[in-house]
């Protein structure tokens, strides 16, 4: 099985990925590392419509992300 | 009688507010952090031989310096060292909570932790094993089900037994490399002493935290040299950034301790999931969300109008009696005035500010408003503005008070500043009323309409430039998503009674000296020389009538009375004979953009501070005639 690296916002709905990294700003990684959204950490898509932002699942929680840091989040996919 | 000070600590929406009005009942105080702008909710109980001083913390995910909130919270615990610290964990949600929790710990105040929401667990079929979590966090932990108020009792008794016995600050270890680093760090930090424990600053100091940082400079900089080298050290080792690092570090702990307190079955809680579904639909979803705000908008306003009109009726017939009394004259009139003054403020308290409060807070406490930030996020994000602001915008509609007021649910204060802005443009239901009685009876309901499309446009505009010129980073939505829950309306009503009685302090006095002084100009000749003094931007750059100049004024503290000076001065309320289509259209405009009314200015001074107040009043003043000239000369081309 290989791995594939994206942004978590192409993630399919019900597609899971392990985040491996989050490319932004200092203060939007800090926000969302609090939130739990740490590398290595396993998150999975619920929702994402054309209007709204995404919602994940992330340490047994919800979360929604507006689609500005759900691009920032890199996760890797096994294929 | 002993006293001691207990401070509520917990994520936001684990059920804080509903232990800390349990406790405290009628014998609390909301009102602001001194010189901040954050919520300080405070309260005392008696609880057997002891009075407790409780305080209620703002709800925040960490302790680092995202936002004024955390600040706030960990400045609170280091400075004022309350004798318990009591965090409240929503018990269906326990890793991200205890991620909070372990950094509370870190501040080494006696702590003890209430479990809070044990009820949902079970129905989601989530087994935690208390004594298990109790063993590893080395502090107390008790059950509680706030909202049918079970363990709150136990809670308070077990704080006082934990001042009495000695406490014993537990140690939560890291992992190997960083722990290294901590071990090395702590020993330079031997000779210093601030507030905070010095295993706090470490850590503090690894993750780069500005504040702190600022703090240790002072005392001796050389500290800081050493920790970047070390802190350099461990990006490399881990690959990521500093801050990260620690935070992975805490979640690691957290997790370890999930996965040993917690097993999960069969959950039966499949309600609240369907309801999440249904309410975040790509199409049910917002047609859900249009029918509740319309039928909110309709339950405040028709009953804040037919309640305030019934007030106004039976408040304003007191002045016969009144008269009896102090008898006919100026003495007599002005001191009415202030009774008017009065009478205005309650009248908008009362029906309008109360019934919105508790509305809010239904909507907030049962978790819709956050489903209702989530559909309108992307649309708010053309004027610079996430989801959350939605909600404000559609109440300036009604009533710019309890608008400005709802811009608290922003978190940073950038997007506070932005919302209050934009709100105050939002022409509410007074003006309305003028919009209506001018353009849309004697101009034409088209032309009526055109001005809220020009609002609109303004609006859009003015918050795209207020979001590019205010500096900081914008925020984006990173939002939790909780359950459905059935809100607790005993603590909802109480909260808002309270958050009223802080908004009534600031706002009766403007809102009494400015009727007063209204009547003066009134009953005085002042009227005339003041229609004269500001005839060069009524008439000369406007194109008003004189004596529209002392209608504008009297806008000030409620704007529906523009109209009716503009009646009385006119000498006739068939406006057709005294302003021309064009003058209607120029003062209507005027009227919607110009200074925010004196209880939304009172609003924004309690929300923003009173040097932003200012600028925004004079900012809409400046900007309203501007828009009016314009106006006045392309209408008349």
């Amino acid at each position: 099985m290989s791995e594939k690296s994206m942004r978590l916002i192409d993630l399919k709905e019900g597609q899971k990925g392990i985040i491996s990294s989050i490319v932004g700003g200092r203060h939007a990684t800090q926000r969302l590392t609090d939130m739990g959204l740490t590398p290595g950490t396993e998150v999975k898509m619920l929702r994402k419509g054309n209007w709204c932002p995404v919602e994940i699942s992330v340490r047994g929680s919800n979360l929604a992300l507006g689609y500005g840091v759900a691009r920032k989040i890199l996760v890797k996919v096994k294929e | 009688m002993k006293k001691i000070t207990i401070a509520l600590a917990g994520n936001a929406n684990v059920g804080k507010s509903v232990i800390f009005n349990f406790l405290t009942g009628l014998h609390q105080h909301i009102g602001n952090w001194p010189g901040k702008t954050v919520e300080k909710a405070e309260g005392t109980l008696v609880h057997e031989d002891h009075t407790i001083d409780l305080i209620d913390l703002p709800g925040i995910y960490s302790l680092s310096t995202f936002s004024l909130e955390e600040l706030i919270s960990r400045e609170y615990i280091a400075k004022e060292k309350p004798d318990i610290v009591i965090n409240v964990i929503d018990a269906t949600n326990l890793e991200r909570n205890l991620y909070f929790t372990l950094q509370l710990l870190e501040l080494g105040r006696p702590m003890i932790i209430a479990l809070n929401q044990m009820d949902l667990v079970e129905k989601k079929g989530i087994c935690i094993d208390v004594e298990k979590l109790q063993k590893i966090l080395e502090v107390p932990v008790i059950r509680v089900i706030a909202t049918q108020g079970k363990g709150i009792h136990e809670l308070v008794h077990e704080a006082i037994n934990l001042i009495e016995r000695s406490y014993k600050k537990p140690e939560i270890e890291y992992g190997k490399e960083v722990e290294k680093e901590i071990k090395k760090i702590i020993k330079s930090l031997n000779k210093i002493e601030l507030d905070y424990p010095k295993r706090f600053l470490t850590i503090k100091l690894l993750e780069g935290d500005e504040e702190i940082k600022k703090l240790i400079e002072k005392v001796n900089p050389k500290i800081i040299n050493i920790v970047e080298k070390q802190a350099k050290k461990l990006e490399a080792l881990h690959g990521h950034d500093r801050f990260t690092i620690i935070a992975s570090e805490r979640y690691k702990i957290a997790n370890e301790i999930v996965k040993d307190c917690v097993t999960y079955g069969v959950c039966k809680f499949k309600f609240s999931n369907k309801l999440h579904k249904i309410t975040t639909h790509g199409f049910w979803g917002y047609l859900i969300m249009i029918l509740s705000v319309l039928s909110m908008f309709y339950i405040i306003f028709s009953f804040g109008n037919f309640f305030s009109d019934i007030l106004v009726n039976s408040l304003m017939s007191l002045q016969p009696i009144f008269q009896q009394y102090f008898g006919i004259g100026i003495v007599s009139e002005l001191a009415w005035g202030i009774i008017e003054g009065l009478i205005a403020g309650i009248t908008i308290v009362l029906p309008y500010i109360l019934p919105f409060y508790i509305i809010l807070g239904l909507l907030e406490d049962s978790g819709y408003l956050s489903r209702i930030a989530f559909l309108m996020d992307r649309f708010m994000h053309k004027i610079g503005l996430h989801g959350k602001a939605f909600i404000p915008l559609m109440l300036g509609y009604g009533c710019n008070v309890p608008a400005c007021l709802g811009c608290r649910i922003m978190e940073t204060k950038r997007e506070r500043l932005i919302a209050v802005f934009v709100t105050t443009l939002i022409p509410c239901a007074a003006v309305t009323t003028v919009i209506l009685g001018l353009v849309g009876k004697y101009v034409g309901l088209t032309w009526a309409l055109v001005l809220y499309v020009i609002d609109l446009i303004i609006v859009f505009i003015l918050g795209r430039i207020a979001f590019r010129v205010l500096p900081g980073e914008p925020t984006e939505l990173i939002m939790e998503m909780h359950s459905y829950k059935m809100p607790h309306l005993k603590t909802i009503v109480k909260q808002a009674w309270f958050r009223i009685k802080d908004f009534i302090y600031i706002a009766f006095p403007l809102i009494i000296v400015c009727s007063f002084l209204i009547k003066i100009l009134d009953i005085t000749n002042l009227s005339e020389s003041i229609e004269n003094l500001i005839k060069p931007v009524t008439v000369d750059w406007l194109g008003l009538p004189k004596f529209s100049g002392i209608a504008l004024i009297a806008g000030i503290p409620r704007k529906e009375l523009t109209l009716i000076m503009l009646a009385s001065h006119g000498g006739t309320t068939n406006f057709g004979a005294i302003l021309t289509p064009v003058q209607m259209i120029v003062f209507s405009l005027v009227t919607m953009l110009y200074i925010p009314c004196v209880a939304t200015i009172a609003a924004l001074i309690k929300e923003i501070g009173w040097k932003k107040a200012v600028f925004i009043t004079v900012f809409e003043i400046v900007f309203a005639i501007f828009v009016g000239g314009i106006a006045f000369r392309l209408l008349s081309l």
